[in-house]
């Protein structure tokens, strides 16, 4: 059987006396979509940024594509493949354009690549229009998709999305919810933490159970 | 005392180009930007340290970057003036009395405002900058120099708050510059030296021009950041 593409063994975390994790573990397929479900202060959040890196635990170990990483560490080149989204997304203060551009030129492409894929990406988000718009002039709906171009356009291995249509409503939900399920029927391993009835309902997403201070899984 | 003739014969010697006086125009300038130039790079890498990175001591190094802040710039030129001297611990440079010891006195002066400026900016960024950046794949480096980017109106106000600080300075330049004429005498030193010989007009003429050069830095500042709205 084949390793799992990102897995956490024996995950403590707590925030001064509140114990957040104990004794965690959460393995990730690839290719698979998984729903991070929980009630409010279950920790959906902290999970997902201690995956991506940008929270420390207090015990454990993470491996990726089988490479493990003793906690506090989280090697530098898995931020080239595992990219996070926050819930309500910062987009930098320059056009819609730069912003999806920023993670490739960090990876060092070549301007005229860079320009065809943020262009297809502006295009997939459907804010082909607003590639040199400032981010304070676009909708909640609209940031979010343009926080999801970015993160596409750099084809992670493994994406994680943090509630991402919460404070959305009618069309911008329903547009940020087509895009999250394209990304999750494209290839991607995804996790998605969410209270969305229709993220959940989506069959091709796995269920993980944050409860008790661990993450449970459905079968 | 007579207001308007002096001033009208400040205005005819700035328009007139004198060379005494706008050599002491460009003395000013030079070694405020000089010293701006050369005490900003490590001052805002500071002030971004302290605002991100949590070591032991961080109190104590805001509480003395902050009493820093405060120091009389007279004691800063006194203190300077010492280590300069001939039996100065830095007396084989010879930089006593030359356009370099007030560049140098600058920069300390300079140093606090850039550092406090700067760590209240970063302290006030949304944390969410410099996490993005990491997420999309930046160096540590590169989501610092972002978050810097995102916070540019806070470091530039840094920066022109400490440029206002230092090009009004009299203290310190006329201890370690010694007010030479035609060397290092600038225009905060010139004016207090022309007003107590009575030459009014000389000092107005300067007067107005720091005056120009604070309107300047605030025009400036507020185009940079109307332009920076992407409006």
């Amino acid at each position: 059987m084949s390793s799992p593409l990102f897995a956490m063994q024996s995950l403590d975390k707590r925030f001064g006396q509140r114990v957040l994790f104990e004794d965690t573990c959460l393995e990730l397929e690839t290719g698979n979509g998984y729903v991070l479900t929980g009630p409010n202060g279950s920790g959906k959040t902290t999970l997902l940024r201690i995956v991506a890196g940008l929270e420390p635990a207090d015990r454990g170990s993470l491996a990726f594509r089988a490479q493990p990483s003793a906690l506090p560490g989280y090697p530098e080149v898995w931020r080239r493949e595992i990219v996070y989204v926050h819930q309500q997304p910062y987009l930098f203060h320059t056009s819609i354009e730069k912003n999806i551009e920023y993670g490739l030129a960090r990876r060092g492409m070549p301007p005229a690549e860079r320009a065809a894929r943020v262009r297809d990406a502006l295009e997939w988000a459907g804010l082909s229009a607003h590639r040199d718009v400032p981010p304070h002039k676009l909708s909640g709906g609209e940031k979010q998709r343009a926080a999801l171009a970015r993160a596409k356009v750099l084809n992670p291995t493994l994406l994680l999305l943090d509630e991402p249509t919460a404070n959305l409503d009618g069309v911008a939900r329903k547009q940020v919810l087509e895009l999250v399920t394209a990304l999750c029927i494209d290839n991607h391993t995804v996790v998605v933490a969410s209270h969305d009835p229709e993220i959940m309902r989506l069959a091709i997403l796995n269920r993980l159970h944050l409860a008790d201070r661990r993450v449970k899984t459905d079968d | 005392m007579d207001f308007f003739g002096p001033t009208s014969h400040a205005f005819g010697l700035l328009l007139s180009g004198d060379a005494d006086l706008w050599r002491i125009i460009f003395t000013s300038l030079a070694c405020s930007l000089v010293a701006l130039l050369l005490i900003s790079p490590p001052a805002i890498t500071l002030g971004f340290l302290i605002a991100k990175v949590d070591f032991p001591g961080r109190r104590a190094v805001v509480v003395l970057v902050q009493a820093l802040l405060s120091f009389p710039t007279v004691v800063i030129g006194l203190v300077i003036y010492m280590l300069l001297s001939r039996q100065g611990p830095l007396g084989f440079l010879k930089l006593l009395f030359t356009p370099e010891a007030i560049i140098l006195g600058y920069m300390v002066i300079a140093f606090p405002v850039l550092v406090v400026f700067t760590l209240s900016a970063v302290q006030g960024a949304d944390p969410r900058i410099y996490e993005t950046a990491r997420s999309l794949g930046a160096t540590r480096l590169r989501a610092a120099l972002t978050t810097l980017f995102e916070v540019r109106f806070g470091v530039m106000a840094a920066v022109f708050n400490g440029f206002g600080r230092v090009v009004s300075e009299v203290g310190c330049a006329i201890m370690v510059g010694g007010n030479i004429a035609g060397l290092t005498r600038n225009i905060p030193t010139a004016i207090a030296l022309e007003t107590s010989k009575g030459e009014f007009a000389q000092g107005i003429a300067l007067g107005f021009v720091l005056i120009a050069v604070a309107i300047g830095i605030n025009v400036a500042l507020a185009w940079l950041q109307g332009r920076g709205g992407l409006e």
